[in-house]
């Protein structure tokens, strides 16, 4: 029997039971559109974070501190405790020497704030970040208005999150804030008394995307210098009075130096050069990937679900081919009369399940095409209102189409083989006998 | 050299428990162009004889030949050719499948063999329906035809391989006289064709027409004298 005489009948077989058949379907449809929906999902998530890491330099990202065994998130905020290595403009040096390395910043923190003000609002300084860089290209953000700092941003230009834009009242009319100035005002706690600071005015240059960290970028030169107390004391060697002169830096050196490779493959030889060098080194690189090693497992999990959903699914077309089988004995025995081998009726009922299977996938896949639109009809206005200019971040990867699609129609054959077999082994003489 | 040589044959069912012989040591040779009666109360093992001589059964013991090929051994692969290509089955209970049209119904045959292409096999099975007088009725689907009709449509089939026996078990079981007595000569002309027929039958109007009457009880077998 011609094969495509077997697909025929198979076909004609499932239509001459549609209702039996669009249930089988339809459970198969549901499991597809759960595998395909949730890995989809996934590698969505895991693009959209790769694209993310790409565009604020994160997979390019080395950052050196002077305490060794670090991980990326502890190098990135946390302020050096004087046991380990002073970071200052030497390392700065020495690492920019390494010929894998595009550009490198000294970084640290703006510890001094009490307070900002813009266009007559005034924020508390607590629970934010700082953080004070070369503007040379080495750190990058994802801008939501407005630009990085720059040489061109003359040195007090201020970068503020989208949290801080909120705090302000300005949530979704980032872009107003573009250009305002800034009034920083300063701890009274932090030197000796007599040591106040008079408040600094810097302008906002841009507004950097997210909510959930509210902070302010400077300029290293200008951040240092916000953080530089001055003050008189009367202990010079005859009692006169001397001005002096402190800072963060002064005392304990710089944070950290973060550094933007050429080559994001050079990111494990690096931080292995400068752990070598005596320094802790963290690689944006080992974030990315745990954060990818996280959605791939929460993609295997829900996979996983959506697998349970197609065994059912097989379960059902086992039962849908073994009344089949059943109900189709007489017909089976004179298939047989006329000529049909074993083989010949096992693999009809081999392809009619694999036809079930292979519908199921193909509406499974095709709404999941669906759910992908609207779910990026929803996200895409989310999106939108978090400044963010990605447009359609869910799609559903050709490949795993297809693989669900194979995956479908093999689950229908095999579930179709025990009925299958059946059908084959039955005795001519009994079927043609069977009522 | 005869066509059907059957040395031996024996074949036991276990029925409830019990065994019973449908064939005894059944020995006996059909020649070519042969019209030949199986007569038999039920049970007495005639059809598990056509089942046998047709391929679509084996025997426990013994060799059925035909045409030079042993059934008695041969695969499965090789019995269903054997039955695709060289056997008309012709039933009581007709045996079409009802979901397809009376065409579609004969040419099952050509479609399992894998033979030719729509055009060729639609024509062959007109071909087949126009020797048994139905050509007119090939859209129908059997439910719309009388059984004298449906029976005929089953030796259309039986017809459209140009096979060399056709066996016929029970063929006006299910008809009445008149209708019986159609389809009966419908095979006897076949059988002038030059095509082999083995008919089963309980029926004596259906022995005296043939060429040679064979009565089978409790699997053993016995030509009966004088036929014509």
């Amino acid at each position: 029997m011609k094969f495509k005489d077997k697909f025929r009948t198979g076909w004609r077989n499932l239509s001459r039971q549609k209702l039996r058949t669009s249930l089988t379907i339809f459970a198969i449809v549901i499991g597809a559109v759960s595998v395909t929906v949730m890995l989809s999902l996934v590698t969505s998530a895991k693009g959209f974070l790769m694209s993310s890491a790409q565009k604020t330099g994160m997979d390019k990202r080395v950052i050196v501190t002077g305490t060794a065994g670090l991980d990326y998130r502890e190098s990135t905020w946390n302020w050096p405790d004087g046991t380990g290595k002073r970071i200052d403009e030497s390392v700065l040096k020495e690492v920019s020497a390494l010929p894998e390395v595009n550009s490198a910043s000294l970084y640290t923190s703006v510890q001094s704030l009490a307070e900002f003000s813009v266009k007559g609002a005034t924020v508390a300084f607590k629970n934010m970040y700082t953080e004070a860089y070369t503007p040379n290209g080495t750190i990058k953000h994802i801008l939501v208005a407005g630009e990085e700092l720059s040489e061109a941003t003359n040195g007090k230009g201020v970068l503020i999150s989208g949290g801080v834009a909120r705090d302000l009242g300005y949530k979704g009319r980032e872009a107003e804030l573009v250009g305002s100035e800034i009034t920083l005002r300063f701890r009274k706690d932090m030197g000796p008394p007599g040591s106040g600071k008079a408040d600094e005015k810097g302008t906002i240059v841009g507004v950097v995307l997210g909510e959930n960290g509210d902070g302010l970028s400077f300029d290293l030169d200008w951040g240092v210098k916000l953080d530089t107390l001055t003050w008189e004391e009367n202990n010079g060697p005859n009692g006169e009075t001397q001005t002096r002169t402190e800072s963060n830096v002064t005392r304990n050196g710089y944070a950290s130096v973060w550094v933007d490779l050429k080559d994001k493959d050079t990111a494990d030889a690096v931080v292995a050069k400068i752990e070598g060098m005596g320094y802790g080194a963290a690689a944006g690189q080992e974030e990315v990937d745990a954060q990818a090693t996280a959605f791939t497992i929460i993609g295997a999990v829900l996979g996983g679900i959506g697998g349970i959903a197609l065994l059912v699914a097989a379960i059902g077309v086992i039962n849908t081919m073994v009344m089949a089988t059943l109900e189709r004995t007489r017909e089976i025995g004179i298939m047989r009369a006329i000529g049909a081998t074993k083989r010949t009726v096992r693999t009809l009922f081999t392809v009619e399940a694999g036809v079930l299977g292979f519908m199921g996938g193909v509406f499974g896949v095709a709404i999941s095409f669906g759910v992908a639109v609207g779910l990026n009809q929803v996200l895409n206005k989310q999106l939108a209102d978090s400044g963010i200019t990605d447009r359609n971040i869910v799609s559903v990867p050709p490949h795993i189409a297809l693989i669900v699609l194979a995956a479908t129609t093999l689950i229908g054959m095999l579930a179709g083989r025990l009925p299958a077999r059946r059908a084959a082994n039955l005795d001519p003489v009994e079927a043609l006998r069977y009522e | 050299m005869a066509f059907v040589t059957c040395s031996g044959l024996s074949k036991t069912y276990t029925v409830g428990g019990e065994e019973v012989k449908a064939l005894d040591n059944v020995s006996l040779t059909v020649e070519k162009g042969d019209f030949i009666a199986i007569c038999g109360p039920s049970g007495s093992g005639k059809s598990t004889l056509a089942n046998v001589i047709g391929g679509l059964d084996q025997p426990d013991a013994g060799s059925v030949v035909v045409d030079g090929v042993d059934l008695a051994t041969a695969k499965d692969k090789e019995l269903s050719e054997y039955r695709n290509r060289n056997i008309g089955f012709v039933f009581q209970s007709f045996n079409l499948q009802a979901h397809e049209s009376a065409l579609e119904n004969v040419i099952s045959p050509l479609v399992i063999g894998g033979v030719g292409k729509k055009k060729e096999r639609q024509e062959k099975g007109l071909k087949a329906l126009e020797r048994v007088g139905l050509a007119d009725r090939a859209k129908h689907k059997p439910t719309e035809l009388s059984g004298g009709q449906r029976q005929r449509v089953a030796i259309a089939r039986a017809l459209v391989n140009d096979p060399q026996l056709i066996i016929a078990d029970e063929p006006t079981g299910n008809l009445d006289s008149t209708r019986g007595a159609d389809v009966i000569s419908e095979l006897e002309r076949l059988n002038g064709e030059g095509i082999t027929l083995i008919v089963i039958t309980h029926d004596p109007n259906v022995a005296n027409r043939a060429k040679r009457v064979l009565d089978i009880k409790d699997g053993r077998i016995s030509e009966r004298a004088g036929a014509r």
